[in-house]
């Protein structure tokens, strides 16, 4: 193709038909790029033994993961290590080739010139792949040459063919012919520089945030299809497991797990309740703190009062030990002082009041922090208002009632709205902390339930299933808030 | 000056009483706040049979540090710390690296698909897939047992990205503007420009993500369950406040113990106390320079993005 060049300034616009043609291009290799995080494509699952939940990416990473289930036959000397570097090896070739046909995808979003200097990267990319994926069939060649040993060998090897193979093969074939047409169709006359607009630069210069969140904040919600699934940990998810929707039944239908429900529903309720019916304590701290003369003696309670806010809960759980336990504050307290010898209750191992207490230990960590806010709104109210009511013969607790208050609600509405929304999220840390034989059943809130049948029991489907409904009723919730603060206040909270 | 003595002539017995009144309550909860952090303190430098005698309630008896020496023969503590310091100074700066240059880039009105982008971040501060599909989400990208778990995901911290972003726009344009026509590059103007002028926000959630990662537990909980010396200092804590409750548990059950255990018991009680103190104390180092951020990190969480 001959090259005309063309003065700096001048831009070349490609045809229509190039212009959809780079856009089918650009989509091919930004699905294949996805596709290297679900494990039912992996092309280096070449065993069934290798865990079905491994993605392209971790085969190429990690090489405790591909051998972790397959241990015996390493041990055993029926495969070597080598054959397993080979496998990452034609992983990491994979990944090689579609980070090259990615980079070209970003490069043909620049002038005509980028674009023809890029696009010869997926050309390159798509081969890489290929290369890659019959080195990953070499492997699978040499994983069943060695079954092929003895039933006893294939039941450890058990090589199978993934039909992840074949998928990024085709991937690689359509990057290589859509990068072709689009690169035919490209316009004749190139630019003197290679240049891109600035709002592609500026998006490809974002992209890597992007893709962070893509990977830690969505690919997660991919996880739901565990929900569907007869699953423990290390198992396949085949057409054998699926059971639809027979956890969702489950939850509702098993009257053990009905009742756990409704009472961790019960515990979660119970203690935001109590959380929304004290939300208002940090402005009453507020209000009273401001009217404290002194403010040296203001700046002392705020600093001090804020500290419990910074340490974790399992420091406030040492603290709740070192006071509360038998051998505690409170006990060495009674029996040396007060020469009550008999005394060594272990507070922490009881039931009775068990919601209060936590509502307690969470205002004593929250309060002087969630104080501030209001404090600095106070700060922020208008001093005139205070003087002219006071020429008008307001004494304090008018002027609080009338002014403060009315000042603070906005922001008190915004908390209030924010923590109805939260409702069954109160977290699992504070309640993992003080959990114990004696409290489990008040003190297991949602947060915590899941992690305890999911985690601790790993029943994973039925703890996700749980995970869905939070997820979906809490986003419900923040729109009902949301709508509400739209309808009374105009404005959004989110 | 003066107008704070007028009011104070001005004073009726109820405003006094009603005055009193405050500087009691805060007086307590004030001591409320303190006094648990000072009784764990006095325990851990005390005498240590006064401490097993009970005797150090108020004040310190007799002075040691032995017990802070005694803690590195505590088993897999120091491996504890050296992976939680590692997290806290590498996490903070790669999430406040990652904050500012994030932060920056979204107030570029120029960018394809900028609001889209930028909603695309915010919404995750809001959903979630719940805890379960995040651990199988770590355990298929091979972030279980593995040092990076405390780093990569935490690389990414949506609320903060707003306060930079709000922030940066509340910097004249022209500074920018007048580097650009100078000839800078958009990376060029972030690291000369703009990160020098954003280092009021940029300390702020410095400070607020190291306290953070300082007091990382759960992450730690779910993903190192296979590698005990990649558990953070929090997590450790907890594995050993655990024992000694389960010790306590047997002590007051059966009562049969001998002496000789119980003190043990009790000594080990004393290491959990200086093992809480070594958590808490850089809180409390760092704790005078967080102050300063705090009503400016607060407030810019106000503003939307």
């Amino acid at each position: 193709m001959q090259s005309t060049v063309i003065p700096q300034g001048v831009e070349i616009k490609g045809s229509g038909l190039n212009k959809v043609l780079l856009w089918v291009m650009r989509t091919i290799i930004t699905i294949t790029g996805l596709m290297i995080f679900f494990p039912a494509l992996n092309p280096g699952r070449i065993s069934l033994l290798i865990n079905e939940n491994v993605s392209l990416f971790t085969t190429a990473m990690s090489f405790d993961t591909i051998t972790d289930t397959m241990g015996y036959a390493l041990k055993r000397g029926m495969l070597q290590n080598e054959n397993f570097y080979l496998l990452m090896a034609g992983a990491a070739v994979v990944l090689l080739g579609i980070v090259l046909s990615s980079a070209g995808a970003c490069m043909s979003l620049g002038n005509n010139r980028m674009k023809k200097r890029g696009m010869l990267l997926p050309f390159v990319g798509a081969v890489a792949m290929l290369g890659g994926l019959v080195l990953i069939y070499h492997a699978y060649t040499i994983f069943s040459a060695a079954a092929a040993e003895s039933a006893a060998v294939m039941k450890r090897i058990q090589p199978m063919l993934p039909s992840g193979l074949y998928v990024f093969g085709v991937a690689a074939v359509l990057i290589f012919v859509s990068t072709l047409l689009a690169y035919l169709t490209l316009p004749r006359q190139t630019e003197e520089k290679m240049e891109m607009d600035e709002k592609f630069r500026l998006f490809l210069l974002f992209l890597p945030v992007l893709l962070l969140t893509f990977v830690f904040c969505y690919l997660p919600i991919y996880g739901w299809r565990f929900a569907f699934f007869d699953y423990k940990i290390g198992d396949a998810l085949t057409a054998e497991n699926f059971v639809g929707l027979k956890w969702f039944t489950y939850l509702f239908e098993n009257a053990a797990t009905r009742a756990d429900l409704i009472r961790v529903l019960r515990n979660t309720l119970i203690m935001s309740g109590l959380g929304i019916a004290t939300s208002w304590l940090p402005i009453a701290f507020a209000v009273l703190l401001a009217e404290v003369r002194s403010s040296k003696f203001q700046r002392l309670v705020q600093t001090l009062t804020t500290i419990p806010n910074f340490i974790s809960w399992v420091l406030v759980y040492a603290i709740a030990f070192a006071i509360f336990s038998t051998d505690g504050f409170i006990n060495s307290f009674l029996r040396n002082v007060m020469g009550m010898t008999g005394a060594n209750t272990d507070y922490l191992a009881s039931a009775d009041w068990i919601w209060v207490k936590m509502l307690l230990w969470g205002t004593w960590k929250g309060l002087g922090w969630s104080a501030i806010v209001y404090i600095a709104g106070i700060a922020g109210i208008d001093q005139q208002l205070y003087e002219a009511a006071r020429v008008d013969g307001a004494n304090r607790f008018q002027c609080i009632r009338h002014i403060t208050i009315p000042g603070l609600m906005p922001t008190y509405m915004v908390m209030l709205l924010m923590s109805v929304a939260g409702m069954l999220s109160n977290g699992m840390d504070q309640y993992l902390v003080f959990e114990n034989a004696i409290n489990k059943d008040v003190i297991e809130v949602l947060d915590l339930y899941v992690y305890n049948i999911g985690i601790k029991s790993g029943l994973i489907p039925l703890s996700t299933v749980v995970g869905v409904f939070k997820s979906l009723i809490g986003v419900t919730l923040l729109f009902g808030a949301n709508g509400i603060s739209k309808a009374v206040r105009g404005e959004s909270i989110i | 000056m003066s107008k704070k003595a007028s009011n104070h002539i001005a004073r009726k017995p109820g405003d006094i009483i009603f005055d009193t009144c405050l500087y009691i309550f805060f007086g307590l909860f004030t001591l409320l706040c303190v006094f648990p952090f000072y009784y764990l303190f006095i325990n851990t430098i005390s005498n240590n049979d006064a401490v097993t005698g009970g005797m150090v309630n108020f004040y310190p008896i007799g002075f040691h540090v032995n017990n802070y020496i005694a803690l590195k023969d505590v088993a897999d503590l120091g491996s504890s710390v050296v992976v939680t310091i590692a997290r806290t100074i590498i996490g903070t700066a790669l999430m406040v690296f990652v904050s500012a240059w994030a932060g920056y880039l979204v107030t570029k009105q120029k960018m394809w698909k900028r609001s889209l982008m930028y909603r695309a971040l915010v919404i995750t501060m809001y959903f979630n897939a719940g805890l379960i599909p995040w651990y199988m989400n770590m355990l298929m990208l091979g972030l279980t047992n593995n040092f990076l778990a405390y780093i990569i995901p935490g690389m990414i911290a949506p609320y903060n990205i707003i306060l930079v972003k709000t922030y940066i726009e509340s910097i004249p344009a022209s500074l920018e503007e007048s580097a650009v026509i100078d000839g800078a590059n958009t990376p060029t103007v972030f690291l000369k420009i703009i990160l020098p002028l954003s280092v009021p926000i940029l300390a702020t959630i410095a400070i607020f993500g190291a306290v953070g990662n300082w007091n990382s537990f759960q992450d730690s909980l779910l993903l190192m369950s296979a590698r005990p010396a990649m558990y953070t200092l929090q997590h450790r804590l907890y594995v050993y406040l655990n024992q000694s409750s389960n010790l306590s548990a047997l002590v007051s059950g059966s009562g049969t113990l001998s002496q000789a255990q119980a003190d043990n018991m009790l000594s080990s009680r004393v290491i959990k106390y200086t093992v809480s103190m070594v958590s808490i104390i850089p809180i409390l180092l760092v704790y005078p320079f967080m102050q300063r951020f705090f009503v400016k990190g607060i407030m810019l969480g106000a503003v939307k993005g």
